[in-house]
């Protein structure tokens, strides 16, 4: 019973770090010899409580059916169909939903979308990995800083978005008021659509670049000290060190926080809506926000739920797409 | 080399304060301003922080909302939705990993296409079912839909997986039912990954804003960000008052956010490994 070595642990992001302090361990190390983990794998010895199996995963499976699978379906298969909300009588009309709603604003806010993620996934990343590193230094003192990076993610992001509004308000907020004090004239963050997506972006960035931070933070106490310092005494500076050791030892955890990041700016929504509404003249509709604009405000349903269907494919492909290259690269890092 | 160990440290420290002070200084400005009267805010010549403390301002925006209201609908949306969402994940993880029975395989892959369907691009028919069932603006419409946690119950599978089948088989030999082998040996010991799951659905419920939206319409169901947004319409050019709201709305989950900061850290690692 051999404990596996850090590299080999199945999760992307082993829980133990590489001193077992006093920390809970949320998953034990896995043993060589422990069960398979496949799911049709017996287990135990002819114990097969049915009534009681099926009970228990009654509760999971009824409910994801009935909120996740049927409603995939539906809106595959409504968005095939015109007709309101709650509309009894549809109508067949093939693609016809599709190309209005990229006709008329569905490619605008895919490029929105596009764009905003990217930018996004990259800023956030990069801040994430940067203070991450500096996190990761032994210094006295150092752990404390972790926890302030955890609360813009935790306290409610309309309220902080409302925080952030103020801040670039025009003439009141200090935003403007820096400019102002240092001989700038005015902008205004809600009207120049360009802005207002900047607006937006940065505040995707303060409110998320934290959740990089500690991923990054837990996939760095997974490299092996030993060989930091080998490389050290070998004379490699601290930017050999990260280019050599760390960033290829963290390529698995880069994906994974790849993949979330990603989901996550896909489905930006609370800033948009308590900022600039989606405006202005569409410069900060997201994919998403055309969903609920449609669906919610418009009422046009065929056209949400087309561009629900292109956002569903797209999430999945990036799902599919970076998980299968993440696997592939976790194989080989073994 | 002593010296330029030390400026290296320095320069750490530094770049460490810059960042922290960059995650932290809106939520300062928010409650410079929220005890800040009016006229000091629009005055482009007075003082950042206030000269004098307004803390009536905070009473006032209490009192020009229904936030008790919010509150209440706040705590029994994520309340309810967290609880349900550890109770079916632990039975169904648990099931997953510890029995045997036929459709293993295909209802585990239904539970796994959950976890693939981002709720964001669902939300239209979600509310098209909810509206069949008569559930719009009712909690039951809040809760059930939230229940189901894909993720919670792929940790929680994980995490039996590795538990030994053997732990109950005395309480078994004793003539313990398989539910007393599961409410009083391996629930417990389920306990660090529960908690850890816990915190962070309790946060994500707290902080969702776009189910309720879409699911509640009338003021007296609205939960606090729903109202807050609500408020931002009403009141958009009194910043004191603006303020003084979020504050009421940030404060409780800020200290929530310190006291349990350890559990939340390990709650967002655990949350990314899907």
């Amino acid at each position: 019973m051999v404990p596996s070595p850090p590299g080999a642990r199945s999760g992307p992001l082993a829980h133990a770090g590489r001193a077992p302090t006093g920390r809970v361990r949320l998953i034990r190390p896995r043993t060589t010899n422990s069960r398979g983990r496949g799911v049709s794998r017996s287990r135990g010895v002819g114990r097969r409580p049915l009534a009681l199996s099926y009970l228990f995963i009654a509760p999971a499976v009824l409910l994801t059916a009935l909120f996740s699978v049927l409603p995939l379906g539906m809106l595959a298969w409504r968005s095939l169909f015109s007709g309101g909300v709650f509309a009894t009588s549809l109508s067949y009309v093939g693609l016809q939903n599709y190309s209005d709603a990229l006709s008329q604003g569905g490619t605008r806010a895919l490029q929105v979308t596009a764009i905003y993620t990217i930018g996004f996934v990259v800023v956030t990343m990069g801040f994430g990995l940067a203070i991450a590193l500096l996190l990761d230094v032994k210094l006295p003192g150092i752990r404390h800083l972790r926890a302030p990076f955890i609360i813009p993610l935790v306290v409610p992001s309309v309220a902080t978005a409302l925080i952030w509004g103020n801040l670039f308000a025009p003439d009141f907020g200090i935003v403007n008021r820096a400019l102002s004090a240092l001989g700038l004239p005015q902008a205004d963050f809600t009207s120049s659509p360009s802005l207002a997506f900047l607006t937006v972006l940065t505040f995707g960035v303060w409110q998320f670049f934290g959740e990089c931070v500690i991923l990054y933070l837990a996939g760095l106490k997974t490299i092996p000290l030993d060989l930091l310092e080998a490389a050290g005494v070998d004379g490699a500076g601290p930017w050999r060190r990260f280019r050599y050791i760390r960033w290829p030892l963290l390529r698995r955890h880069t994906v994974l926080i790849c993949v979330v990041t990603t989901l996550t700016g896909l489905q930006t929504f609370n800033q948009i809506f308590v900022l600039t509404n989606g405006g202005p003249n569409g410069a900060t509709t997201t994919a998403l926000f055309y969903i609920f604009n449609q669906g919610f405000v418009q009422f046009n349903t065929g056209l949400a739920d087309a561009m629900g269907v292109i956002l569903f494919g797209i999430s999945l492909f990036i799902t599919v797409v970076l998980v299968g290259y993440f696997g592939r690269g976790a194989r080989r890092s073994v | 080399m002593y010296r330029s160990r030390f400026w290296s440290r320095a320069l750490i420290y530094s770049l460490l304060a810059l960042a922290v002070l960059i995650v932290l200084f809106p939520l300062v400005y928010m409650l410079g301003t929220a005890v800040k009267p009016n006229y000091q805010i629009v005055n482009l010549r007075a003082s950042l922080w206030p000269s004098h403390f307004e803390w009536g301002n905070i009473v006032r925006a209490w009192d020009s909302a229904p936030f008790g209201r919010w509150s209440i609908n706040t705590i029994i949306f994520s309340v309810g939705s967290t609880i349900g969402q550890i109770g079916s994940s632990l039975l169904a993880g648990y099931a997953f990993a510890m029995f045997d029975f036929p459709g293993k395989r295909v209802l585990f892959y239904i539970l796994i296409a959950g976890l693939m369907v981002p709720f964001s691009t669902i939300i239209v028919p979600v509310v098209q079912i909810l509206a069949d069932l008569h559930w719009l603006n009712t909690y039951q419409g809040l809760i059930v839909p939230n229940i189901a946690s894909a993720l919670g119950a792929f940790l929680v599978r994980q995490f039996y997986l590795g538990m030994p089948y053997e732990l109950g088989e005395a309480a078994r030999i004793d003539g313990a039912s398989e539910w007393k082998v599961f409410s009083r040996v391996y629930a417990p010991l389920a306990t660090p990954i529960i908690s850890a799951f816990a915190i962070i659905s309790f946060l994500q419920n707290w902080n969702n804003f776009l189910f309720p939206l879409i699911v509640v319409n009338t003021t007296s169901m609205e939960v606090l960000s729903q109202g807050l947004s609500v408020f931002q319409d009403q009141f958009s050019t009194n910043y004191d008052l603006l303020m003084s709201a979020a504050t009421l709305v940030i404060t409780p989950i800020l200290v929530v956010a310190v006291l349990a900061q350890r559990r939340i850290v390990e709650g967002i690692t655990l949350g990314a490994i899907q």
